[in-house]
């Protein structure tokens, strides 16, 4: 009784090739022309922890075979350069522009090829009443419904969705960065990324109809409102009416 | 907080409280209440809107009320006046005759003591039998309902759109939520439901007996809180733990879901996978334990 | 004489020729409130209460209580095809094509919110006041009873919309319900009409929400109203203010205009939140699926110190036997089910223990200042802090966010401060109250301590001569112009009385009981 959209709006697990003026999401890998600059990026801001050829070192995983997507995630999103080894990466202004993550990209991408490329996604057919209902499946649980983020054990966390760009959503969704869980096409088609990406785009200014949004963290903020400002407020005006009791 | 500057000779002549700036002020407070329903009547007019209307609610209801507690607190008199408590209790030959009134039944049936034993059995009977209908007539009794799932042996796992889920479709790291084939859209979904995890295998400590219960590094559990029955939504794929976001309880992933922080009590119950020849992921079985939180039927 | 005056004698003329009512109507206007702005509290609750029904009613007109499926085609987008129950739909049609529907839904929702916790401050007054004490034991009883009730009608109320994060609820209120000892399977199965989640408690929550508990709270409310009315407000000590009378404002015109402006008053605020300040924004939650579920998910406040106990609890549980054929108390029955029973049964029995400890059966009137009493104080204070950390404990995620820190340490953290906050609130509030408090009526002045040295060279304490005003004067009664409008004259007319005068008991009992009337006489022309 409880069920999913109905089938009307299923979508099929494995999207067949469509020409690509209509396809939800299109993996681009950077062009080979950036490789030289991405060299001389890589040594300068990457290397001294991930190594030489990106093999990794205790200090920093691999990054070989990960794909353009997940070079570039990091890098727009400001998770890298990291600020702090001993926290979570978070995110921050980036240090780097997209033109010289693309570089950067580029260059791992040569030292070994594997994983998806920049994916670049139209919104114009992704539906959003679909991206909702996969939000709420696979997202809200630890992105909370409304996007804001939340705190996970041990120090991990969630982050807010409200500064990700289109491409940054795609990304995650189908790297899994950090501990995010890694969703490949046997679990969401491109077309359902774009439509959970269509979603989150429109968390970024929601329906906000009944007034001052409180963050939209929920009842905890709701409560404090209640107690302190209208209960508060209500009180100051008994203040006025019944008085103290110096008589 | 005194009431008066003025000390009237009287505090109960007419002309005591008459303070022609307290009264203008109120006069203000009772128009804009007007203004602001006229306000509203013209938005609801227009269509409504949820923030102009409370705006003009605020208004309006304030205009009333700021205005009446001014009336009442400088425009009429506040003493402070006296009044005596009067004694509550009644006076005791008051009471008596109310123990006269009392005892006059009393007595008769203080003697037919064995009726009046009968009529408290008959009420007390009565008033008993009125639980069937109010209780036991809600709903089935749980009978073995709580140790049971849809999961049997050779069930098929499908997501919530009904798909078949194959072994290649999760990536290392990934996470689906699944059912037994045919019981997506049952209300027993909220029961049978599974999380479906695919931790790089290195790390797995399995426990006896359950070493062919995660085929290619698939894990299943229940999805169902062993602490108070919300979805296990939350997987940390790299400190591989499964987290519930309602109380915050923690499942270790790779030691078949141990629970190792927060209140809930129990691992995770897992259900045992094989893939079959179409490389289908099927149950072996359903969970060897009931899932979700305890009850006082179930032991261990 | 006015036409508005002609015409309310006239009224009251006709009601008193079929009722007889112009003694009682009498007594009613003049009765004396006492005025202080903690005697307002309960007021609060009251005129929330009022709005609650007066928007409720509105949306019972729209929501439909029924769980059966259906396809949204309705306004707003992201939701648009997706199967929900008729009850979230209906939820959804009042938000957004009722028009009205949204700014009543808010107001409903807020004025829930503020209800509860006018209560529980007005608890907190008559507690720490000792305002439960004799002759006012029952309405304690009952004024507990309407917090239980209030509370529990709360949480059913905002699970009606049947959304994401109430749907949670409902399945730890299931949980909760199954884990009591040897009835809870039964007990749940019955009241959701089967297993989790079935199709019947949206309906059943219903009917519950809008009759029946309604219907409880107000028979309850009215009652509290009454046995506070025949019993008279408690006081605090004062000028001219004694345990056998009361001293204040009238009942009419005064109180009643204040009281009824405070109406308003409350309205106003709740409706300026219910437009202003978005609660409950459902759509965004989207409808309650069982396999699906939100982070940052906590009940309304007032159901937050059981959320907090719920993830402050370790992970014990109580077992004998094998799986099947043994026996289990399952962990959240501690939290759940025994925490909240010996809350209130704790405050329940609160006026019964204090009057064993302190063998005090008499009757009080006037209110006890907090400081005045550290045990009573400190052992409130304690006892309250710890149901303010499982408040906060209930939001362990939202701090650690909020903090930047980690979750595992911000739980610790509450578990610690759960016992060592009481402890310590209780203590510093015991040694505070035992150097600020003395007994003794509010207006002497307390004498200040001189310490002098002699010639001799010795220190010398001796009570400091105050000049100054009020220091040598002695609280006189408020004088008799003040008390009445005519002073005492002979014919039982308008009677005068002495601040602290004893009640003459017996004399005039007229057919209800009473002695004298009230003192207030307005002179009529």
């Amino acid at each position: 009784m409880l069920v999913a959209p109905s089938t009307a709006l299923a979508q099929p697990a494995t999207s067949t090739p469509t020409p690509s003026s209509s396809a939800p999401i299109v993996y681009v890998n950077p062009p080979k022309s950036l490789i030289p600059e991405g060299r001389t990026l890589f040594s300068e801001d990457c290397e001294t922890c991930h190594g030489v050829d990106a093999e990794g070192s205790y200090r920093a995983p691999n990054l070989q075979g990960l794909g353009a997507a997940t070079i570039d995630f990091w890098i727009t999103t400001g998770r890298m350069p990291l600020a702090d080894p001993t926290v979570q990466a978070a995110e921050k202004p980036p240090r780097l522009t997209n033109q010289q993550a693309e570089a950067i990209a580029a260059y791992v991408t040569s030292l070994a090829p594997g994983g998806p490329g920049i994916p670049s996604v139209n919104l114009k057919t992704a539906n959003i009443s679909r991206g909702e209902f996969l939000f709420s499946e696979d997202c809200a649980a630890c992105h909370t419904i409304t996007g804001v983020g939340d705190a996970l054990a041990d120090n991990v966390f969630a982050p807010s969705l409200y500064p990700a760009t289109p491409t940054q959503v795609a990304e995650a969704i189908r790297t899994g960065p950090g501990n995010m869980p890694r969703f490949g096409p046997g679990t969401l088609s491109n077309q359902e990324v774009a439509d959970i990406v269509r979603y989150v785009e429109y968390l970024h200014a929601p329906n906000d109809r009944g007034g001052a949004g409180l963050g939209h963290v929920g009842p905890v903020t709701e409560g404090f409102v209640a107690i302190v400002f209208a209960l508060g407020s209500l009180m100051v005006a008994g203040y006025w009416i019944g008085g103290r009791a110096t008589r | 907080m005194t009431t008066s500057k003025v000390r009237p000779t009287s505090p109960d002549h007419e002309d005591a409280y008459d303070r022609p700036v307290i009264e203008r002020l109120i006069a203000v407070s009772f128009t804009l209440s007007v203004l602001a329903t006229v306000g509203l009547g013209v938005t609801y007019w227009l269509g409504g809107q949820p923030q102009v209307e409370g705006a003009l609610l605020f208004v309006a209801l304030g205009g009333i009320g700021v205005g009446i507690v001014a009336w009442g607190k400088y425009l009429v008199p506040q003493g402070p006046y006296v009044q005596e408590r009067h004694e509550l209790r009644s006076d005791d030959v008051e009471r008596e005759a109310m123990h006269a009134s009392l005892g006059r039944g009393l007595r008769q049936l203080e003697r037919r003591s064995f009726l009046l034993r009968l009529l408290g059995a008959s009420v007390g009977a009565f008033g008993l039998i009125n639980l069937f209908p109010f209780i036991r007539s809600l709903g089935p009794v749980p009978g073995k309902s709580l140790f049971l799932t849809d999961w049997k042996p050779g069930s098929r796992l499908v997501t919530a759109s009904g798909r078949v889920v194959t072994e290649n479709d999760l990536e290392v790291g990934g996470l689906l939520t699944v059912f037994p084939e045919g019981y997506e859209n049952s209300p027993m979904n909220a029961i049978d439901q599974v999380v479906l995890v695919r931790p790089a295998t290195t790390d797995l400590v399995t426990r006896p007996g359950r070493e062919t219960w995660g085929p290619k590094g698939y894990l299943a559990f229940s999805k169902v809180c062993t602490h108070a029955g919300c979805p296990v939504g939350l997987y940390q794929q790299l400190t591989q733990q499964l987290l519930c976001p309602c109380h915050q309880s923690l499942f270790d992933v790779l030691t078949g879901a141990t629970n190792v922080f927060g209140p809930a009590p129990r691992p995770l119950p897992q259900l045992p996978l094989y893939i079959d020849g179409e490389g289908v992921l099927r149950a072996q079985a359903g969970f060897d334990e009931p899932v979700g939180p305890g009850f006082w039927e179930r032991g261990a | 004489m006015s036409t508005l005056e002609e015409r309310a004698y006239k009224a009251a003329d006709e009601i008193d020729e079929r009722f007889g009512s112009a003694r009682f109507v009498r007594n009613s206007l003049n009765k004396i409130f006492p005025d202080h702005w903690s005697f307002m509290l309960g007021e609060i609750a009251l005129y929330s209460f009022v709005v609650l029904i007066f928007t409720g009613v509105f949306l019972t007109l729209f929501y439909v209580p029924s769980t059966a499926q259906v396809v949204y085609h309705g306004s707003y987008a992201p939701l648009r095809g997706q199967r929900m129950s008729e009850a979230y739909v209906s939820t959804l049609n009042i938000s957004f094509n009722v028009r009205a529907g949204l700014v009543m839904r808010q107001i409903h929702h807020w004025a829930a919110d503020v209800f509860i916790a006018a209560i529980v401050v007005h608890l907190l007054r008559i507690f720490f006041t000792g305002a439960y004490r004799k002759p006012r034991e029952i309405n304690w009883t009952i004024g507990l009873t309407l917090l239980v009730l209030s509370i529990i009608n709360g949480f059913i109320g905002y699970s009606l919309p049947d959304d994401l994060i109430s749907g949670t609820g409902i399945r730890i209120a299931f949980s909760i319900i199954l884990s009591i000892p040897v009835v809870g399977s039964y007990l749940a199965f019955f009241i959701f009409g089967g297993n989790y989640p079935g199709t019947e408690i949206i309906p059943r929550f219903f009917i519950i929400h809008v009759l029946i508990l309604p219907a409880i709270i107000a028979a309850l409310i009215g009652a509290h109203l009454a046995i506070m009315w025949h019993q008279k407000h408690t006081q605090y000590p004062g000028r001219g203010r004694t345990n056998r009378n009361v001293v204040g404002i009238p009942f009419w015109p005064a109180y009643a205009f204040q009281a009824g402006g405070f109406f308003f008053i409350t309205a106003a605020v709740l409706a300026a939140l219910g437009g202003l300040v978005q609660i409950n924004p459902i759509w965004l939650y989207g409808p309650y699926i069982p396999y699906k579920v939100s982070y940052a998910v906590q009940p309304d406040w007032y159901m937050g110190w059981l959320d907090g106990a719920l993830r402050l609890m370790p992970s014990w549980e109580i077992v004998f036997g094998p799986t099947y054929g043994g026996h289990m108390i399952p962990n959240v029955f501690f939290p759940a089910v025994l925490l909240p029973g010996l809350t209130f049964g704790l405050l329940y029995a609160w006026p019964a223990i204090e009057r064993r400890f302190t063998h005090d059966n008499e009757e009080h009137n006037i209110c006890d200042r907090p400081r005045e009493h550290p045990v009573r104080t400190s052992i409130g204070v304690g006892v309250l802090m710890f149901y303010i950390v499982l408040f906060f404990a209930s939001a362990t995620d939202v701090l650690a966010n909020f903090f930047d820190t980690s979750l595992n340490l911000v739980l610790w953290t509450m578990r610690v401060l759960l016992f060592a906050m009481p402890v310590l609130a209780g203590s510093a509030t015991y040694l505070l109250t035992k150097e600020v408090g003395h007994k003794g009526e509010v207006g002497e002045p307390k004498v200040p301590v001189e310490i002098r040295r002699t010639e001799e060279g010795a220190f010398v304490f001796g009570e400091l001569a105050v000049v100054g005003a009020g220091a040598d004067e002695k609280i006189e009664p408020l004088p008799e112009e003040l008390i009445s409008a005519h002073p005492t004259n002979g014919n039982g007319n308008g009677n005068g009385h002495h601040a602290g005068a004893e009640a003459t008991a017996g004399s005039d009992v007229d057919g209800n009981g009473h002695g004298h009337p009230g003192v207030l006489e307005v002179p009529r022309d």
